[in-house]
């Protein structure tokens, strides 16, 4: 360990970590000691082509970059002199020569690292002029992102990016000095799983996703703290929220879990939550077989009177539950009440599954199926078993993964179960046989926790408000069991009591609730999983 | 494949004297375009393959040296100095003129193919700026007279 001293700090730092590094293990950068940067990324090899990251440090004649400068026992280090400032002054004065100052159409205004320290640290008026040099706006680099070749500042970012994360490759520098552009091979694209990431690191708005340019202005938007539902991996978003709806998702850093990074499916996975397929009201199949918006309490008194025929005709082995993936710790644990107290056996969960990367995508392409395996609901290969021999007369469904092919397929094999009761948020398939619908929240839209496929406990909040009527499933469920008379249930859902209480019913998830996990998330307890 | 067997093992023997295969990139590229006379696309991306590299890694260094090409060139290489001490003693001057006598701006190559016109860094010829080289033969203490008569002259 080195000791070293930053300005009016004491750090204890690992050897071989770089001062940069040393301030942003320590959570000081930019957050109590501001060392301007554009080139070095907390999780990128380090370049030290910027110059912007310059400090004085005791015994050193010149200003050495931060980001490049191993720390050593006995430092001492100064970020705030005179001569940092100046130096700070000049390689902004060198990088803005070129720049077209088109902030005003800049996608990247408001938050652009150049605008920023432009602010802080420019000197305000240009000592040049010659024409700045005129390059192509909108260079259409692959499926997801447009360049424009004038803002950038060749920090190198994105070309490390590719080669380093993804592993492609896809962007080099080409020419020199200030003829300098970034561009793809001859006759290649930008085109990776995780391309979209490059607009984000990119500190001015040279990178831009063709999904987010000119959608809204960065000001407008307020950042909801959530969590990807796309795989299991959930990775941390920031929801960018406005008018009541989400414009796009960004990755949020949390090094156990997605470090800075997101895939590019699971950052479209936004278009989910406002999409034109949304279930927006519940409904009820009639006699002549179409099914047809109802209210709530209507829908909810047929499952009830539906499920208790069942129960009381046959028995609750007539009854089969299937949980959904998509749904909270919170939502879940009031389908495992209503479960035991109705005495069903076999719970199951259908999990649809898809491709898995080494880097963060998850085979299982739902939020919460590890937390819905610690609430105790498995496998599904017996409950699809008592389906196909037809011993089943009612089924409780929570979302529509049982549509995966390896599971039921197309859904053929429900048509012949007396009473379908269905809880979703988007129509499927499955609707078909549905005898109940009962629109369901999407995470973005409540308060739960989702368990990753690590076990990290992690929190949603409502970012938005559903502009039809939708329900959670844990409000849903606890108004059927109220429908349905059974003690204990009130109809009354309040998410982060229920979270609190977690722990009761499955010890892994003891003090691990919506309060305590904070926005990073917290591992559930060894064994519990 | 675009590059020859026979320069592949040229490629292979320099790759010999160096610690690491990527050491031999720049010999290799000057071996690919003494072969084509320029460095192709394709050729980038069989050297990428020879060298364990991306494709755009060879891609930075041709178009980091300007003495690497990646397109066809005219059939004499001009090049004239234009570094410091060169253009203290009038080469920019002499390089328009070449451009106006050619029609054609530096980087590129006259309409029937015979010549390509480019700007050089240091040739290490200051004390007989301005100077220019064709292919590899220098001509030094020039006027722009003299240098068109010298481009006139080429087949
Ligand atoms: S495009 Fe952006 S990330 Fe890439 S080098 Fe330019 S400024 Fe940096
Ligand atoms: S890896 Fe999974 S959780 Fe992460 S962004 Fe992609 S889909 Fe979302
Ligand atoms: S951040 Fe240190 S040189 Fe760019």
């Amino acid at each position: 360990m080195a000791s070293i001293r930053v300005d009016d700090h004491e750090l204890e730092v690992e050897e071989g970590r770089t001062l940069l590094q040393a301030l942003d293990d320590a959570g000081l950068l930019m957050n109590g000691v501001d060392v301007p940067h554009y080139c070095w990324h907390p999780k990128l090899a380090i370049d030290g082509s910027c110059r912007l990251c310059q400090v004085e440090i005791e015994g050193f004649p010149k200003l050495q970059i931060a980001c490049n400068t191993p720390v050593k026992d006995g430092m001492v280090v100064r970020t705030q002199t005179e001569a940092v400032r100046r130096a700070r002054e000049g390689v902004m004065e060198l990088l803005l020569i070129n720049h077209p100052l088109d902030c005003p159409i800049c996608d990247q205004a408001g938050e652009c690292k150049l605008q920023d320290y432009a602010f802080e640290y420019g000197v305000g008026q240009s000592r040049t002029r010659e024409p700045r040099r005129a390059l192509k706006k909108s260079v259409d680099l692959g499926p997801t992102i447009v360049f424009d070749q004038e803002r950038c500042i060749l920090c190198r970012r994105c070309v490390r990016f590719c080669r380093e994360v993804p592993k492609t490759g896809e962007l080099g520098v080409f020419n020199r000095g200030d003829q300098s552009v970034i561009e793809t091979f001859p006759g290649s694209e930008l085109d990776n799983p995780y391309s979209m990431n490059v607009a984000d690191i990119c500190p001015v708005g040279a990178l831009t996703t063709k999904d987010f340019r000119f959608k809204i202005r960065v000001w407008f938007l307020e950042d909801v703290p959530g969590v990807c539902t796309g795989c299991a991996a959930g990775c941390n978003v920031w929801l960018g929220t406005a008018n009541n709806k989400v414009y796009r998702y960004v990755p949020r850093r949390n090094d156990a879990v997605n470090e800075t990074w997101i895939c590019d499916h699971g950052r479209m996975t936004y278009q989910q939550i406002g999409s034109a397929d949304r279930i927006a009201h519940p409904a009820l199949r009639g006699e002549d077989g179409i099914l047809r918006a109802a209210s709530l309490d209507d829908a909810l008194a047929e499952a009830a009177a539906r499920l208790r025929r069942v129960l009381d005709a046959t028995g609750p082995g007539a009854l089969g539950v299937v949980a959904s993936p998509h749904a909270s710790n919170e939502d879940l644990a009031v389908l495992r009440s209503l479960v035991d107290a109705l005495a069903v056996e076999g719970a199951a969960l259908a999990v649809r599954q898809g491709d898995s990367d080494e880097i963060l995508v998850q085979a299982e392409k739902a939020a919460n199926a590890t937390g819905a395996r610690a609430l105790g609901f498995g496998d599904p290969a017996a409950l699809l078993e008592r389906l196909r021999g037809g011993a089943l007369e009612a089924l409780l469904v929570l979302g529509h993964d049982l549509l995966d092919p390896a599971l039921l397929g197309e859904g053929d094999a429900l048509d012949g179960v007396g009473s379908v009761i269905l809880l979703d948020s988007h129509h499927s398939p499955l609707e078909r046989a549905a005898h109940v619908v009962l629109p369901t929240r999407h995470a973005a839209e409540k308060f739960g926790t989702l368990t990753n496929h690590a076990g990290r406990v992690q929190r949603v909040r409502p970012a938005v408000e559903p502009a039809w009527a939708a329900w959670s499933e844990g409000e849903l469920l606890a108004r059927l069991g109220a429908a349905l008379g059974l003690p204990d249930f009130d109809g009354k859902f309040d998410p982060r009591a229920v979270s609190r209480a977690l722990g009761e019913r499955a010890p892994a998830f003891d003090g691990v609730d919506w309060d305590s996990v904070g926005d990073e998330g917290l591992p559930l307890k060894q064994g519990g999983a | 494949m675009v590059i020859s067997e026979d320069t592949r093992a040229a490629i292979e023997r320099e790759i010999g004297k160096y610690p690491q295969r990527r050491g031999a990139l720049l010999p290799a590229l000057h071996l690919v375009q003494q072969e084509h006379g320029f460095v192709s696309p394709d050729s980038m991306r069989e050297l990428a393959g020879i060298f364990e590299l991306l494709p755009v890694e060879v891609m930075e260094v041709v178009h980091f040296y300007n003495m690497f090409h990646d397109r066809p060139r005219g059939r004499h290489q001009v090049h004239v100095c234009t570094n410091l001490p060169c253009s203290l003693r009038g080469a920019r001057g002499l390089m328009r003129q070449l451009e106006s006598h050619l029609g054609i701006h530096a980087g590129e190559t006259t309409a029937d193919g015979r010549i390509s016109l480019g700007h050089e860094e240091c040739l290490g010829a200051c004390a007989y700026a301005p100077m220019l080289r064709i292919g590899e033969t220098y001509h030094e203490n020039l006027d722009a007279e003299q240098a068109k008569r010298l481009l006139d002259g080429l087949e």
